[in-house]
């Protein structure tokens, strides 16, 4: 699809999400939650006892996977299948350049996620919930975290270059 | 013409809907993220080696289309402005965490949300990255005692760029807005100059 | 449309298009100003049925309960609610009143010393869009009445000496103590703490103390992140 055309229906649904629920999208709060709730299901004090985790765990003892974040992460895996399926894009594989192997990319995506789990953490969100929310809204902090994801990425681009050519 | 959104801060539905809501709303961004390709690592990373802008297209289009809306709804007094979450400005935390964002998309080949649309179109490397991010979270949890410091440092205020700067609203929208276009016509000059060869 | 426009992509249309709106945002001042629209029929069936009140007894009631699904607010300086205030109460004083980052949904309990101002807060409020927001029936006043320092009847019958019971109860538990209907009609018709002579103070604020509704901000927040 046209990129102009995929962001302006982006826009829209980010601009629903205003409308109707005042708050923008994200996705880093879900995976955040679901360890809440797994954390707080095998080991419940050790649970309270992490600021981090418990800040995840509603005070009134409801599940932590009531989150709103959740649910739309949920809707994120249908939307995205769906429109996978209609194009035949949906295809069981590996994403990678032709230089290198599958176990390589694996770990290379496996070190990745956890990079982006300790910057989404620090920055409160990721490029769901800030740049694109944030950016939105003017957001000071979220035009800042922005600039910098580029700038990171761009940076190390060269160095892993070899992943993808 | 009263004032009546965000809905849900107005009272007009409760907490259950809005979770129906949530995932009605995630369908909508799932699709567009996947219909603009980004269910794909090697299409989202060739923004870094400037052969496909897509992802700076697609996330400058969002953002000026949502950004225009809510000025537009908010001038009219159909949406309280005041009412829609900011989420609160830690500058440095958020400058270092987009550093190591910015990292890790390039080696890994995906964001959060992009991953979890990956892995619904049978990615394997998008579900090792999920499995990444729990696996990092998880750390960055138990290491919070250690992190929190820093993770803290900063105001924690519900910051905009009109209000650091000292402009009208409307300045810095037309500013974005001019920046935008600019941009993109940008990214097509580069994305002619760069064009990948043989894939 | 311009022959030249329709020449243009599609490409070409939507920057046109962004520039535009975006050249006319340029003067958009898209916050809510402090103008408010009333609903005036609306608001005066409210007030007509009472849908806006709360009693004494029954915000005493909630007090002991420990309910935590309201917002307990004194509208009064902060040298009177230091003086005095219903346990568990925030003081927001009126004029700050707008600005104190309430929420639309929350349930408040408006009070001041007599009500005239919890009803005018009220009113501010609902303007603004508050929806669950209710007043102290008789505000302060009502309240030393009332709970602090009910009076009772000299010879009650039977089923009057249980609810008496419980009134006491209530009373003390707040610190106060009862009053006798003979002496109340026999002495000057004044309170407790204005010119009679067998005053009790008012009690220092011995019911718990923590404010109500202090739980609930810290779980929202995380539930607006990303």
């Amino acid at each position: 699809m046209n990129p102009y055309l995929a962001g302006i229906g982006l826009g829209l649904v980010l601009l629903a999400a205003f409308v109707l629920v005042g708050r923008g999208l994200g996705a880093t709060g879900a995976f955040n939650s679901i360890i809440a709730w797994a954390v707080s299901s095998v080991a419940p004090e050790h649970a309270q006892s992490n600021e981090f985790i418990a800040g995840y765990l509603p005070d009134d003892g409801s599940s932590p996977l009531k989150s709103w974040l959740l649910f739309e992460v949920v809707g994120l895996f249908a939307g995205a299948m769906f429109s996978g399926l209609l194009a035949g894009r949906a295809k069981v594989t590996t994403e990678k350049g032709p230089r290198v192997s599958v176990r390589v990319r694996l770990a290379m995506a496996f070190a990745g996620g956890v990079l982006m789990a300790f910057g989404a953490a620090f920055a409160r969100g990721c490029t769901s919930g800030q740049a694109l929310t944030g950016g939105a809204l003017l957001n000071l902090g979220s035009w800042a975290f922005m600039m910098m994801v580029f700038a990171g990425a761009y940076a190390v681009a060269y160095f892993v270059r070899w992943q993808w050519r | 013409m009263a004032m009546m959104a965000p809905f849900l801060k107005y009272g007009t539905f409760g907490e259950e809907t809005s979770l129906v809501l949530a995932f009605l709303i995630g369908i909508g961004f799932g699709f567009f993220l996947e219909r603009a390709g980004f269910g794909s690592a090697r299409k989202l990373v060739s923004q870094f080696y400037l052969n496909d802008l897509a992802v700076f297209k697609v996330m400058f289009t969002a953002i000026v289309t949502a950004m225009l809306g809510v000025t537009y709804l908010g001038w009219i007094g159909w949406l309280d402005l005041s009412l829609v979450y900011l989420v609160p400005t830690y500058l440095l935390p958020q400058v270092v965490g987009g550093l190591i964002l910015g990292v890790g998309f390039v080696v890994g080949g995906y964001c959060p949300g992009t991953s979890v649309a990956a892995t619904a179109t049978g990615r394997i490397d998008g579900l090792v990255y999920v499995l990444g991010i729990f696996a990092g979270m998880f750390a960055f949890a138990e290491l919070y005692p250690w992190l929190k410091g820093f993770y803290l440092s900063g105001s924690g205020e519900a910051l905009t760029l009109p209000g650091t700067f000292g402009l009208p609203y409307g300045v810095v929208v037309f500013a974005v807005v001019l920046m935008a276009v600019g941009g993109f016509y940008g990214a097509g000059l580069l994305e002619k100059k760069f064009a990948a060869t043989g894939e | 449309m311009p022959g030249w426009f329709s020449r243009l992509t599609l490409t070409q249309k939507l920057a046109a298009a962004a520039l535009a709106l975006g050249a006319v945002a340029l003067f958009a001042s898209p916050y809510p100003g402090t103008k408010v629209t009333l609903d005036a029929k609306e608001l005066a069936l409210i007030v007509g049925t009472e849908a806006d009140h709360v009693e004494a007894t029954e915000l005493a009631a909630w007090i002991i309960e420990s309910r935590a699904d309201y917002r307990l607010i004194d509208l009064r300086t902060r040298a009177e609610f230091e003086q005095y205030h219903i346990p568990t109460a925030v003081n927001i004083p009126m004029n700050v009143l707008t600005e104190a980052g309430l929420g639309r949904q929350e349930k408040l309990v408006l009070y001041s010393e007599g009500g005239i101002h919890a009803a005018q807060a009220w009113m501010l409020l609902r303007a603004q869009g508050y929806r669950s927001a209710y007043m102290l029936k008789g505000g302060l006043d009502e309240w030393k009445d009332q709970v602090v320092f009910p009076v009772f009847a000299d010879n009650a019958g039977p089923d009057e000496r249980a609810r008496d019971e419980r009134r006491r109860s209530i009373s003390a538990f707040f610190g106060g103590q009862p009053r006798s209907a003979a002496a109340v009609a026999a002495g000057s018709d004044a309170l407790p703490g204005v010119a009679a002579p067998v005053t009790p103070a008012m009690p220092k604020v011995a019911a718990p103390s923590t404010p109500s509704g202090t739980a609930k901000p810290p779980a929202k927040k995380k539930k607006e992140g990303c």
